[in-house]
């Protein structure tokens, strides 16, 4: 059973269009800039993606679902809304009977990668709190006077997965996970499965958040994991990660689907792989084992050997651990056979759960034109990470296959492998 | 298409607002005993609603692990502790060998800061009621890095695998109340992939604090009998006017059949069959027909490879809302038609409340529980008919018999409907 693609999107700092991120990325310019959000003069750190000039009604049309949603769910839905738009499936819905209407909305499912939980949201309960004064029982009394009625929806993990399903009539089968970095790309690894398995036609995978807020930033930061100046990945002076902010998504479906309609086929699915190392929150081993394992999942499950891998999209955060044992598992993999290497968080920061699903779709789009974009900020190699065929040049795939791999926290690893379709350039 | 790898389910683990363990939460839900009461954990007085089922007497007797304890919150708790008993009553756990080869999926909920820490970030930099950025720099609780880990959504999921050393595919899922179903449906699904061998699946939740009320009390989603607790959570009743809010956890061992047959495991049931559907209606309700929700127990019901004939129990999701539970009424009306007269159903939150992110794992438990002692607790709180639900409710006493198949629903805000299907041992 093939799984194709047949749309995509992508908002982050770089762009809010696949092919702008992409050019962007080329260029060599870091799209990670001085913090807006808030006042970051006293803050030991001072640089992010943010999304520049950030407006909501261009993510989300509907003013009125503003008061129900929050910034990550906006960007989610604006994704997964390209992703949609461009698969042509809603346009083609509608030429059908009332009938055979329903039916396609119940075999089109929809999977989300969700950051869950945020700290700054729960800020929305100050005001109330300085009002009662420590006194629960003032808190209690006043509180439907001071908060915002619908503040438990905005708090949902699963808003972009209940609104895109409202907003687009979608009813099959679905899932939110809310797996930290590695939701994004899972939620693909889910769709692509979801589809193979026949639970659906077509399933459209989306992976959101807007993870630069103060606490969450001052957390990464106390616990080491913030670059002190720039995210450079796999450098031998690379001392940390740096935030990002977006969504992507992908629209994956049976070839028979898209054939159909007569969706133009970006590319395809052809396997996902997952391990998880069991060491705890924030610990990861040194020896790639988790990484390791996920990419050899994933090869084994789409029936291809390492030598069939034309490039990889590293998950490249840029800290120390991180890096040095990602390395160490595409060497065991690869060993001398090593297709090239890139990443680009770089250029994009990290997104938490959207950086595996968006980074998947800048990959689908270079290998697309061919290119291997080159990691801009790095200037020296991690001799730990020899063997790795990382460049700040571009380079050329070596096939039209791509192994995308994302790293989580509590130990999670994901990798899937996409193919470009043919002679589209 | 390959044949499906069948999945046994073996071992059980429940801390709920009515018994610590499987056996105290399974007589009460006999008896139809109720776990509401006055709020305890915070003082409530001032709320619209001052009830709730809350965990009780709860000491974490099995975990006794001091560093990993440090890093969870209550809702972990229970996780840890229901997660336990499960694998000690499977009579299985993974090991250095095969814990590549165990999975984990788990419904989390969705609170972060513990409210203490949300009161002392308060009263240290937002004591105006804005926050103050600069203030936060030296708030204690946002550099405290325990309190960091505590509040991400995939702590619960990095302490059971630490703790259990499962290494294979390991996933945290939140569909809000649909979110304890999605994980059972998730650890099926990846056995039958073949991604892992063994998976412990379950879901775990604790908002009774006074964001959490509060956010339900705004939503005008709780029942307000404060006088009556007991009586507070009363599904299909007449007169039912909201839920009543539980916490605890629920968690099952679930093994590929071949291996847990030949290991000669004890067998509860056969996870048989998963459906998922989107109402796409509105975020907090589903529509009166029962639309979506229909979808989800047809598609349950053919992954199972069963028919209406053979479901002898139905744990309705049931949640004491005017408007779920008759939507509900009328999807497993529409799905089981003239059967619908024959089986018995009932909803359990009428006893336990409702546990948000881990109900559908706790009910899932309450399924296998059935099919293997052949009883189905009661609807308790069921006196006043509503002409709109009209199901075969279990009222008065527990029902006994064989169970040969059960079908248990949940129904999630963001319209996600989740349907576990399960079949007798003997019958796979």
């Amino acid at each position: 059973m093939k799984v194709v693609i047949t749309g995509t999107g992508a908002v982050c700092a770089a762009g809010a269009e696949p092919a702008d991120i992409l050019a962007s990325v080329m260029s060599g310019a870091t799209s990670i800039r001085p913090i807006e959000l808030w006042d970051t003069a006293s803050w030991p750190t001072h640089v992010a993606g943010e999304i520049p000039n950030f407006n909501a009604r261009a993510m989300v049309d509907d003013r009125k679902l503003h008061k129900l949603i929050r910034r990550t769910d906006l960007v989610g839905l604006y994704a997964a809304g390209r992703a949609i738009g461009e698969s042509g499936i809603v346009a083609h819905r509608d030429t059908l009977d009332d009938a055979a209407r329903a039916a396609y909305s119940d075999r089109t499912g929809v999977v989300v990668g969700s950051g869950g939980g945020n700290f700054e949201n729960q800020y929305d309960y100050f005001p109330l709190m300085t009002e009662a004064g420590g006194d629960l029982v003032a808190f209690g009394r006043e509180l439907s006077n001071t908060v915002n009625p619908m503040w438990l929806l905005r708090t949902l993990p699963n808003n972009v997965l209940g609104h895109i399903g409202i907003k687009y009539g979608l009813k099959g089968t679905n899932a939110c996970i809310t797996n930290h970095s590695v939701g994004g790309l899972l939620a693909v690894i889910e769709a692509y499965c979801a589809v193979r398995d026949g639970e659906a036609d077509r399933v459209v995978a989306v992976g959101h958040e807007t993870p630069i807020e103060p606490q969450m930033v001052l957390y990464y930061h106390d616990v080491g994991l913030l670059a002190s100046e720039t995210l450079r990945p796999f450098d031998a002076r690379r001392d940390g990660s740096q935030f990002g902010e977006g969504a992507g998504a992908l629209m994956v479906e049976t070839e028979g689907s898209a054939r159909e309609r007569g969706a133009k086929v970006l590319g395809e699915v052809l396997g996902g792989g997952y391990a998880t190392e069991a060491h705890g929150l924030l610990a990861i081993r040194a020896d790639g084992d988790g990484p390791e394992r996920a990419i050899r999942h994933a090869l084994d499950e789409a029936g291809l050997r390492p030598a069939d891998v034309g490039m990889v999209v590293a998950h490249g955060n840029g800290t120390r651990a991180s890096d040095s044992s990602e390395a160490a598992a595409l060497l065991r993999v690869f060993g001398r056979d090593m297709p090239p290497v890139t990443g680009f968080k770089w250029a994009i920061g990290h997104l938490i759960a959207a950086a595996g699903i968006v980074e998947a779709v800048i990959g689908l789009s270079a290998l697309r034109a061919n290119v291997v974009p080159g990691i801009a900020a790095l200037r020296d190699l991690d001799p730990e990470c020899a063997g790795l065929a990382v460049s700040p040049s571009h380079q050329v795939p070596r096939g039209p296959v791509a192994l995308v791999l994302c790293r989580g926290f509590a130990g999670t690893n994901a990798a899937i492998l996409v193919r470009a379709a043919g002679g589209e350039g | 298409m390959k044949a499906k790898r069948r999945v046994a389910i073996t071992g059980v683990g429940l801390v709920t607002p009515v018994g610590n363990d499987v056996e105290t939460t399974w007589s009460a839900l006999l008896a139809g005993n109720s776990g509401g009461a006055q709020i305890t954990l915070f003082d409530a007085s001032g709320f619209a609603t001052t009830i709730a089922a809350e965990v009780k007497g709860f000491e974490n007797r099995l975990v006794d692990d001091r560093k990993l304890l440090k890093f969870t919150n209550r809702s972990h708790r229970f996780a840890l502790e229901a997660a336990e008993q499960a694998l000690i009553d499977a009579g299985i756990r993974p090991t250095a060998q095969d814990g590549h080869r165990w999975g984990c999926a788990v419904g989390a909920g969705m609170m972060t800061a513990d409210f203490a820490d949300l009161v002392q970030t308060h009263r240290h930099a937002a004591s105006k009621g804005e926050i103050d950025t600069d203030l936060l720099l030296t708030d204690a609780p946002a550099n405290d890095p325990l309190v960091f880990c505590r509040g991400q959504a995939a702590e619960g999921l990095a302490l059971l695998t630490r703790r259990h050393g499962i290494q294979g595919y390991a996933t945290s899922v939140h569909t809000a109340c649909a979110s304890g179903g999605q994980a059972i449906g998730t650890g099926m699904k990846i056995i039958r992939r073949g991604y892992v061998d063994r998976v412990l699946v379950g879901g775990f939740d604790s908002m009774i604090s006074p964001i959490g009320i509060g956010g339900f009390c705004l939503l005008s989603a709780l029942s307000m009998d404060n006088a009556t607790p007991e009586l507070a959570s009363r599904p299909f009743d007449a007169t039912r006017n909201g839920f009543l809010l539980g916490e605890g956890a629920g968690f099952l061992v679930l093994e590929e059949w071949e291996l847990a047959r030949s290991r000669g495991a004890r067998i509860y049931a056969e996870l048989a069959g998963d459906g998922n559907s989107l109402s796409s209606y509105r975020i907090t309700d589903s529509p009166p027909d029962g639309d979506g929700p229909i979808q989800s127990m047809r598609q349950a019901l053919a992954d199972a490879g069963g028919s209406i004939e053979d479901i002898d129990y139905i744990n309705a999701h049931g949640t004491s809302t005017l408007m779920n539970d008759r939507s509900e009424t009328a999807a497993i009306r529409a799905v089981f038609e003239g059967e619908a007269d024959r089986i018995p159903v009932s909803s359990t939150k009428s006893s336990m409340g409702h546990l948000i992110a881990a109900a559908g794992a706790v009910e899932g438990v309450v399924c296998a529980l059935a099919i293997a002692r052949g009883e189905m607790p009661v609807n308790a709180n069921l006196r006043e008919r509503d002409i709109d639900c009209n199901l075969n409710f279990i009222t008065g006493e527990a029902r006994r018999g064989r169970v040969r198949m059960t079908l248990s629903n949940s129904f999630g805000f963001g319209g996600s409907n989740s349907c576990i299907v399960m079949r007798h041992p003997d019958l796979t």
